[in-house]
């Protein structure tokens, strides 16, 4: 029995993804194949979420060209692919940013999904941390060629954490997930169909088990954001800081997201995927209602430290301590260097990476660069 | 009068109850099977006959029940698609109301290739008083022994379930149909895994169309190598054509496809020519979802030879220059018709029964709705012709279900062929409120390109 297992473990699945090679598993999807190699080749995500079965296929932005099927049947696959939701073959051949097809099919999904969106992204509180922000820089097109009015909606009060702003949701049914998987009376869900369609209860209920706040940390856009943090601060004046406190509902391993000593918000800690970390032993980091709401106190948790700031996106400018650069894939796959909008570090002395920023009690200011410059020379 | 096996029948008085289909021959092929087949006999026998799918598609029935997976232990199921909700298409509708025991006969028989004990069959929300019919038939059949335990002493036990949709038409695609077949909301799968492998609550299912069911019955009756020998190369078969539009006799008509659409259109066997003596504009060929096609390119293909009521003769010249046998829905226009308002029509209809799951079809139908409700009221500008390409090309293929594509190829096919009209519309916007574009060049001769 011992014997066929091992002979059975060695068994991987040689995949190339944007002419990159890598071996995984079998049963693994082609995102996640993608996510082993990292940097550019990985398609963007907008309702895949790893630790919600189910989720993902719905927001078409992972689009993806498979050149070769496999080995065995090397005939390409006619449409492009959901990659969240198609798992690999021994020798398939993918293509996701060398392909033309596939870039032009994003830039449309892009286009869709943001041709109702609110844009309202100076006054929203995910504003920073939006996934939607990040795929439409990366892939979106400068203007819009709609011209007709929004769609709108009927506001709903779902409680006195969660704030619901149907107008910046995407339908992506992470919430819908999260809340059949972690909670035991799923109250919310999808109302209506097509263009219509809402997240929202049926009728007029407050969302309160102990686990929907899990739900704010999952939405990619500003649909789904904190009450308690409203309008309170932006992202990224905000200092992330890992801490943990004894919790019998939850882990209680939380990111608190401070201003000086005042802890503004908490949330799950995330991966560099912007997804609620999974830990080693395999449970998912979500976090209670109580720990995420009620325990605003420096004096409720034990610091850790500064947390490991690991994704491009403007929460990360001010966080150089632990930043975990991303793997860098574009001279692999293209064969050049990737194109800077602008190198910011040699055009200015604010940014000088030596200066941890975190480090700095409050907001930092000019003086203190000069102070820290001055002593530095 | 060409070959007919599905509405051989249909006009003998009282077909409808189970004595007078029993004593017109009816249960002949159930018998047989059942008695002298083995499952695996029958699927291939129905893989020789060549019968394709008559939902739209056209996948081969045989090779789709092969595919079937059947793990031990594992119950299977079949379930048969009567949610006709395609515009145009009222062929299933016909067949079920006027001959249900065809389809209860070829049900019995394909549960018994398939080895379901539970069938279903989803109805359309709409045909409520078919529900009735149906349940009248199966409760005539039951009675003598043709569904229930130990069929005809042969251990095979069956039961018919009728369930009642509540009239999406996003219900009709079948992964859609089994969500809500299992009381939850209507939204496709995603695929893989495909029904035959994880179906109705995960077991393997095969989901098949009501006429392609009932078209088991004259298979097993006259055998595969006979029914395969009626139609033309891989459309083999009768095909129910239900044809509606400007015509002089619409209704649903049983072809061998061996008829050109010419004959088709203006012979007084089937629709009898074109309503009022009027001339004939364009035609959607397989229900509203295929493109449409302008007069010149319906009679004859683009390589200048008669097109021929069949899956392959229609769909010559891929999307550019012909369309699809589909559902079987025909769609006549006459001259008098607009196909700019034709196909704001089927954009407003697309819009209305997109389920919302995926981005493209939920955000990109509304679009297009707005759009041409827009050169409808005759504020339309040039740019929207491009635009509404646009939005088809970004929506088509890049969706969970079909129902995106089914959106996108009116659009690009009126855009395609009618690319003036739509100009005329927007530079003639005042006159295009009071009067159609007409005929222009439509129906003539197109120059064939060597």
């Amino acid at each position: 029995m011992s014997e066929e297992i091992k002979q059975e473990a060695p068994k991987k699945f040689t995949v190339t993804i944007d002419n990159i090679v890598v071996e995984v598993s079998p049963g693994t999807t082609i995102l996640q194949a993608a996510r082993m190699i990292g940097g550019d080749v990985v398609p963007p995500t907008m309702c895949y979420y790893t630790p919600l079965k189910e989720s993902g296929g719905k927001c078409r932005t992972c689009l993806v060209e498979v050149s070769k099927g496999s080995e065995k049947d090397p005939r390409p696959m006619p449409k492009l692919v959901a990659s969240c939701r198609t798992t690999v073959m021994d020798g398939m051949e993918v293509k996701n940013i060398t392909s033309e097809r596939t870039l032009h099919a994003r830039q449309g999904v892009v286009e869709f999904l943001l041709i109702n969106h609110p844009l309202d992204c100076p006054v929203c509180d995910q504003a920073g941390e939006c996934d939607l922000q990040d795929l439409s820089f990366g892939h979106g097109e400068g203007g819009s060629r709609l011209d007709f009015p929004k769609r709108t909606f009927t506001k709903h009060n779902i409680g006195p954490y969660i704030q619901l702003h149907m107008t910046r949701c995407i339908m992506c049914y992470r919430c819908v997930f999260a809340a059949d998987q972690l909670t035991e009376q799923r109250e919310h869900g999808v109302l209506d169909r097509g263009y219509h369609s809402e997240i929202a209860t049926y009728i007029e209920k407050a969302l309160t088990n102990d686990f929907i706040g899990n739900v704010i940390d999952v939405c990619p856009v500003g649909a789904l954001t904190d009450k308690t943090f409203r309008f309170k601060n932006r992202v990224w004046f905000t200092r992330p800081e890992d801490a943990h406190r004894d919790c019998d509902k939850c882990c209680g391993k939380v990111t608190l997201w401070k201003r000086g000593d005042e802890v503004l918000r908490v949330t799950a800690r995330k991966d560099k995927w912007n997804e609620v970390q999974t830990y080693e032993d395999g449970t998912v980091g979500w976090i209670c209602n109580e720990c995420r709401f009620e325990k605003k106190n420096t004096s409720d948790w034990i610091i850790e430290g500064p947390t490991n700031v690991s994704r491009h996106s403007i929460k990360s400018v001010n966080h150089y301590i632990n930043m975990l650069k991303p793997k860098e894939t574009i001279p692999d796959v293209m064969g050049r260097n990737p194109k800077l909008l602008l190198d910011i570090h040699s055009v200015s002395d604010v940014n000088d990476p030596s200066i941890h920023l975190s480090k700095i009690n409050g907001p930092a200011t000019s003086k203190t660069f000069n102070k820290l410059i001055e002593n530095k020379e | 009068m060409g070959v007919k096996l599905l509405l051989e029948k249909v006009h003998v008085e009282g077909i409808r109850l189970y004595d007078v289909y029993k004593r017109e021959g009816g249960y002949r092929a159930a018998e047989k099977a059942l008695k002298t087949m083995t499952p695996d006999t029958i699927v291939e026998e129905v893989k020789k006959s060549g019968l394709r799918g008559r939902g739209g598609a056209g996948f081969p029935t045989g090779l789709k029940w092969s595919f079937l997976a059947k793990p031990e232990g594992v119950p299977r199921h079949l379930v048969c698609n009567a949610d006709e909700s395609e515009p145009g298409t009222f062929k299933d509708r016909y067949l079920m109301e006027y001959i249900p025991h065809l389809l209860i006969e070829g049900l019995i028989i394909s549960s018994y290739a398939l080895g379901s004990n539970n069938t279903y069959i989803y109805i359309r929300g709409e045909y409520a008083w078919i529900v009735d019919i149906l349940e009248q038939a199966i409760r005539e059949a039951k009675n003598n022994g043709w569904l229930g335990k130990n069929i005809l002493g042969t251990g095979f036990d069956c039961e018919i379930y009728v369930q009642r949709g509540a009239g999406a038409y996003i219900c009709g695609e079948e992964t859609a149909l089994l969500e809500s077949l299992e009381g939850k909301r209507g939204n496709p799968r995603i695929k893989p895994p495909f029904p035959a492998v994880q179906g109705l609550w995960n077991r393997p299912t095969v989901v098949n169309n009501v006429e392609t069911l009932a078209a088991v019955v004259p298979i097993i009756n006259i055998t595969g190598e006979e029914y395969a020998k009626i139609g033309v190369g891989r459309s083999t078969g009768t095909k129910l054509i239900s044809a509606c539009g400007n015509i002089n006799k619409p209704g649903v008509y049983e072809i061998d496809m061996t008829i050109s659409v010419e004959e088709f259109i203006y012979s007084d066997e089937w629709c009898g020519g074109i309503k009022n003596g009027k001339r004939l504009k364009a035609c959607i060929p397989g229900g509203s979802s295929v493109p449409i096609l302008p007069a010149n390119l319906l009679l004859k293909t683009a390589k200048g030879e008669t097109r021929y009521m069949n899956y392959e003769s229609l769909s010559d010249g891929g999307f550019i220059t012909g369309s699809m046998m589909g559902s079987g829905g025909f769609i006549v226009l006459d001259e008098d018709q607009c196909i700019v308002k034709h196909t704001a029509t089927l954009a407003h209809f697309y819009r209305h029964e997109s389920c919302g799951q995926c981005s493209p079809c939920r955000e990109g139908t509304s679009w297009m709705d707005k759009i041409f409700q827009r050169l409808e009221s005759g504020k339309g500008k040039m740019s929207d012709i491009d635009l509404l390409w646009h939005i088809q090309y970004n929506i088509e293929g890049n969706t969970i279900c079909p129902l995106g594509d089914a959106a996108a190829w009116p659009v690009a096919a009126a855009i395609r062929h009618f690319r003036d009209e739509f100009e005329w519309h927007i530079t003639h916007a005042e006159e295009a409120q009071n009067r159609n574009y007409g005929l222009a060049h439509y129906a003539d001769p197109i120059t064939v390109v060597q």
